[in-house]
Formats: C-alpha cells, sequence, structure tokens
C-alpha cells in the first residue's frame, strides 16, 4: 500500500499540475467576478496540496505487513479483469457493426465462456435469455431504438 | 399542520395512481433483490435504474428508485441472519446477533423481528419527514448564492469526513469530482473547458455513464477478483414461526425507537448514511443494555436495533434532498441526478413548484413499506431460494443492463466509454482505498457549487468574508471546516495527550 500511495501522489500531482495549466489559460476573471479558469485552478491547487500530503505521508509512514501484500490481484484475476475490459470495449466499439442483437449474444458466451468457464449449454441459455429479455424490454416496452446491423437486426 | 395533512392526501391522489402504485411495487420488489443478493448493492440498483425509468414522468421514476432505496435495507437483512453474509453494508450489524439467533434455531422470529423493525422503523421515519420537510424547505427558501455554497461544501466535507476510514484519499476525490464537473461549457461565460473540440463532452460528462461505470461496473470487476462465496441455509421457515412472541417484543421496544430516532435524525445528516447509522444504534444498545455481554450472542434487541436504524436512515435520507439537493450519500447522490435529467430543480422550491412530485414520493413511502412488509414476511421463503442464483449468471445480466441503459439515455455510444472509463477509474479506486461517492457527489453539486460560489464572490466584490458575515452560511462554513480538520485536530490532541502523559 505504501508504494501504492505514494505513486498515486505522483499521478495526482501530475494531474493537478495539468488542470492548472489549462485553467491558466481560460479567462480567470469576468467582467464582474471570477471567470471560468476562477474554480478549475483552484481545485488544482488544492489537489496538488492533497496529492503532496498523500505522498509525503505515504513515503514517512512504517512499512507493515500489510504493505507486502500486493494492491492489485494475482495472475489469474488480473487475467479474468482484463477479460471484462477487453470485452465490454469491444462490445461497444462493435455494438453499430453486429447489430445489437448478436453483439450482445457474442458478448455473454464471450463473459461466460472466458472470465467464467462455464459449459455450452448454461452459457447458451444464459445468452439467449438475457438477450432477449433486453431486446423486449428496450425494443418494445421502452421503445428505445437499438442499434441494428447492415441486415437490419 | 392541517396544510401538512391536505398536502399528504394530495400526496395520496398521485401515489396511488394504477402506475405509481404498480411501479412503487416493482421499485420495492428489485430493491428487495439486491438487498438479499450480495454482490449488488442499492447505488448501483438505483444507477442501472435510472435509464429504465427514463421514459416515465419524473414522480413515477423517483417512486421507482426510491422504492429500490428502501427496499434494499429490508432485504438486506435476510442475508445476514440466515447465511451471515450481508446483502449490503447496512445489515453488517445485524449479521452480529441475526446470525447467532439462526444458530439457535430463532432465525424465524429474527427474521421476522427485522421485517417488523424495518416496517415500524421505516414507517417512523417518514412520518417525520412528513412533519420536518415542509418547514424546513419553506425555511430554506430564503437562501442566497453564499449560503447554497456554505451548505454544498458542507455537504461535500461532511460526506468526505464521515464516509470512510481515510478522510484525505476522500477529499481527493470529492476535489476529482469537482474538476470533471468542470468539463464542458461554462454555465456563466460560455467558455469551453477541458473539451478538446470533442462534441460529446461539450454538456459535461454524462452523470448516468460516470455513476454506473463507478459503481456497477467497478463492483463486477472487484466480486470477479474476489468470488463472493456461496452458502446456503436449510433453515425451514413457516409463516407462524416468523412472528416474534410477546418477550421478543418487551426486549426490543426500547431497540425499536432508540434505533428509530437515532437512525432519522443520523440519517439527515450529508454523508451518514444507513450504514453508519446501524452502527451507531448498535453501539448505543449495546450501551443502555442491561447485560451488554449478551450482544453478538443472539439477543433480539442486536436484530431490531440496526434494523430499525438503516431504515429509518433510508427515510432521514430524503431530507436533505428533498428540501435542500444535498444528497447525504451515494445513494441519494444518484437518485439527484436522476431528477435532474427529468428536468426537475431540486432544493427547497420543490416544495412549492412540484408539489404534486414530493407529496406523491411522501406518501409513496407509506404504500411501499407495507407492501415490503408483504413481501418480506409470507415470501421469504422465495428471496432464501434466490440465493441460489449464482453470480456467473448474474453479472452479464448486469453489465449487459447496465450497458443497454447508457446506450438508451442518449442513443450515444460515447457515454457507454465514459461508462467504460469510469469502470476503470472506480475499480482503482477501490483497490487503493478512494471511496466513490464523494465524487459522485461532486459530480451532481459541481455545477451548483461553481455558480454559487462566483456569484457570492461577484456579490462580494471577490471578498470570501461574505461567507462568514450572513449567520446561516457563517453556521454552515464553520460547520463545514470544523469536519475538515477534524482529522488534523483528532490527531494534534492524541500527540498533546501523549505528550502530557510522557
Amino acid at each position: 500500500m505504501k508504494k501504492a500511495e505514494m505513486i498515486t501522489g505522483v499521478v495526482l500531482l501530475v494531474l493537478s499540475g495539468f488542470a492548472i495549466q489549462e485553467a491558466w489559460r481560460m479567462p480567470s476573471s469576468a467582467t464582474f467576478g471570477p471567470g471560468a479558469g476562477f474554480l478549475p485552478f483552484w481545485l488544482g491547487v488544492l489537489l496538488a496540496v492533497l496529492a503532496t500530503i498523500l505522498f509525503v505521508s505515504a513515503w514517512r509512514s512504517q512499512a507493515t505487513e500489510k504493505d507486502s501484500e500486493p494492491v492489485f490481484p494475482g495472475k489469474q484475476a488480473l487475467f479474468a479483469i482484463t477479460s471484462v475490459l477487453v470485452g465490454l470495449a469491444g462490445y461497444i466499439l462493435l455494438i453499430e457493426v453486429l447489430g445489437y442483437l448478436v453483439d450482445t449474444f457474442l458478448f455473454i458466451v464471450f463473459l461466460m465462456k472466458t472470465v467464467e468457464r462455464e459449459k455450452w449449454p448454461l452459457t447458451l441459455m444464459v445468452a439467449v435469455s438475457t438477450t432477449a429479455v433486453l431486446f423486449i424490454t428496450f425494443q418494445f416496452l421502452l421503445r428505445i431504438k437499438l442499434p441494428s446491423n447492415i441486415f437490419g437486426f | 399542520m392541517f396544510n401538512i395533512f391536505d398536502n399528504l392526501i394530495m400526496g395520496f391522489h398521485v401515489a396511488t395512481s394504477w402506475e405509481n402504485i404498480l411501479f412503487c411495487f416493482i421499485g420495492v420488489l428489485i430493491g428487495t433483490l439486491i438487498g438479499v443478493l450480495p454482490g449488488i448493492g442499492p447505488t448501483t440498483g438505483i444507477a442501472i435504474l435510472i435509464p429504465v425509468t427514463f421514459g416515465m414522468n419524473a414522480t413515477t421514476a423517483i417512486i421507482t428508485m426510491a422504492g429500490v432505496y428502501y427496499g434494499a435495507m429490508y432485504g438486506g437483512s435476510t442475508t445476514s441472519i440466515l447465511i451471515n453474509l450481508p446483502g449490503e453494508s447496512a445489515s453488517v450489524m445485524t449479521m452480529l446477533d441475526g446470525y447467532q439467533m439462526a444458530k439457535k434455531g430463532r432465525a424465524g422470529p429474527a427474521l421476522g423481528m427485522a421485517a417488523l423493525a424495518s416496517f415500524i422503523a421505516g414507517t417512523f421515519a417518514v412520518i417525520m419527514l412528513t412533519l420536518i420537510a415542509p418547514p424546513l424547505a419553506s425555511f430554506a427558501v430564503s437562501f442566497g448564492p453564499p449560503e447554497y455554497f456554505a451548505l454544498t461544501f458542507m455537504g461535500l466535507t461532511l460526506v468526505s469526513a464521515l464516509g470512510g476510514d481515510n478522510p484525505l484519499k476522500a477529499y481527493i476525490s470529492a476535489v476529482l469530482g469537482l474538476l470533471v464537473a468542470c468539463v464542458g461549457i461554462d454555465a456563466i461565460s460560455g467558455v469551453a473547458r477541458f473539451t478538446y473540440d470533442n462534441m460529446n463532452l461539450l454538456d459535461g460528462v454524462g452523470f448516468i455513464g460516470m455513476a454506473i461505470g463507478l459503481f456497477a461496473v467497478s463492483e463486477i470487476l472487484v466480486n470477479i477478483e474476489e468470488p463472493i462465496k456461496q452458502v446456503f441455509s436449510d433453515a425451514k421457515l413457516g409463516f407462524l414461526s416468523l412472528f416474534p412472541n410477546l418477550q421478543d417484543w418487551k426486549d426490543s421496544f426500547g431497540a425499536l425507537w432508540r434505533g428509530s430516532l437515532l437512525g432519522f435524525f443520523i440519517g439527515t445528516l450529508p454523508g451518514s448514511g444507513a450504514t453508519l447509522c446501524s452502527f451507531i444504534a448498535y453501539g448505543v444498545e449495546k450501551k443502555v443494555s442491561k447485560h451488554p455481554e449478551k450482544f453478538g450472542t443472539g439477543v433480539i434487541e442486536g436484530v431490531a436495533a440496526p434494523e430499525g436504524a438503516n431504515n429509518a436512515a433510508a427515510g432521514g435520507a430524503m431530507v436533505p434532498m428533498l428540501t435542500l439537493g444535498i444528497p447525504s450519500g451515494g445513494a441519494t447522490a444518484v437518485m439527484l441526478g436522476a431528477l435532474m435529467i427529468h428536468g426537475l430543480r431540486p432544493g427547497p422550491m420543490l416544495f412549492s413548484t412540484n408539489p404534486e412530485f414530493v407529496w406523491g414520493l411522501i406518501a409513496s413511502m407509506y404504500i411501499g413499506n407495507v407492501f415490503l412488509v408483504i413481501l418480506n414476511m409470507p415470501l421469504i421463503g422465495i428471496w432464501v431460494k434466490l440465493l441460489k442464483v449464482p453470480y456467473k449468471v448474474l453479472m452479464p445480466l448486469i453489465l449487459t443492463i447496465a450497458a443497454t441503459g447508457i446506450f438508451a439515455t442518449d442513443n450515444n455510444i460515447f457515454d457507454m466509454w465514459i461508462m467504460f472509463f469510469f469502470g476503470l477509474v472506480g475499480y482503482v479506486m477501490q483497490k487503493l482505498g478512494f471511496p466513490a461517492a464523494p465524487m459522485v457527489l461532486a459530480l451532481v453539486l459541481g455545477r451548483l457549487v461553481e455558480m454559487s460560489l462566483r456569484q457570492s464572490l461577484t456579490i462580494s466584490h471577490g471578498s470570501i468574508s461574505i461567507f462568514f458575515t450572513r449567520p446561516i452560511s457563517g453556521v454552515l462554513m464553520i460547520i463545514a471546516l470544523v469536519s475538515l480538520f477534524f482529522p488534523l485536530l483528532r490527531i494534534l490532541w492524541i500527540r498533546f495527550r501523549a505528550a502530557r502523559t510522557a
């Protein structure tokens, strides 16, 4: 945790520097009072102060036994989390190409097979029923036009 | 007084339309479900419901969402008692004595008392809300920009100071949220900030995408990493076995009213939340008890107090949300964001501009509490069976509902990317111990904070003394500053005492 907090502090410091720099280029005062850059600038300063406190207190703190435990998960869990994120990104990217039905079906199959390592019968059952229920609810009950592919579904 | 009565009757007219009754029922049903299922909390539930409620009118939508919120408080106790696993964080304290009672074969009375305590405290909280909210709102109508800035500032500092064990990280989370709120066209001067010529960002970062990402997606990621253990209970639960006996009622009487009062009043404070209230109520009950040593071995007061408190807190949380437009925690922040999306302007004027909305919501809470007792007492067996639904079936379901819902609100793929981004951010924050609630609260309040700050400074020609010389804003600012520096003061005090004894 100690190391992770020090890194977080540095990242936040960079972020605050970025916010301050951006806010600097906005008009800092308008005709009658503070302008668009006023709040972002002071938020950047505040963030810099808080990040420094975080960094220094993490740096000065004694390393405890808990610190030797890694903050982020082991290989297997990391694989599962990455798969969910990659799957979700793919889902968003492909939704207008494949259409809602195909894309959602494939996404659920992907989640069940790679993340959960489930057998095919349950996978297909969950994928078909979830896709169907969501499609009916949103397309027909809530009357929202979901994306479709070039074949029209 | 009569005015309140008249308004309440009007509220019941609104709440008893077939549509509102139906959605109140659906809301508390979903709430119970979310409460029972570990791995999905009320805030997540409300967040993924926003898009679904989009086509409804604002009153029906908020009735549904509020139903989910207090419904989850009922449902959470079931798993705490039966399998020693809290359905959501507000029922952690119920586990201590509830599970012990179940082990001794008294699962029935424990579940029954949890449901009835929830009902009594929940109804008490709605009555208090009915009585307290209107005068508070009419008092707050006179608030000007300095008062609003002080109020929102106090809300943010209290949420950060009370909402976790590391206030510093909570403050950072709130500041980051305020920075995110700055993205988009500045409402006063029309300057585009942090948009980088991206059309989608001109309107600001989408609230729904951010809330669903921070709560629903990150919750899924955490749950994948640490799989939820599934334990089943074989407790046999007949309907009659659920009723606590006379001795149970005698033992719980004090716990019930203390829990209700504490839960409601602490629940109205920004940042407290139902979880904190149930902790305090349990602690107080143990203090005043004649046999504190028996707590944790299965005494019924240990179930009645926290269950009463968390339900009363859910009602108390509505007070600042409806009267001042200040949410008290994550779940109410998400609800408040939803209100704004529905075109309502939360704040003290809500009572005069949209009385049918406010009173319809309050009246629906009376009805919802009755639904919940019916759902939770005779049907408890069904909820216990639901625990057998494995998380691997739920996970794709939650994720696809969330993604579809986000797309549905604006027909905009960009909002899905916002969900993706904040899902990742939320996960990293959770791993590093940064709470998400202050960030969402800051995004919801961001515009109000900035507008009121800049308007105040314009009035005062740039002097910050305006926040301290006006009595109401002065008091609020002092509370805010005390809570802001409270962690620091505590450290100094401990050092001072250590130095004196040494």
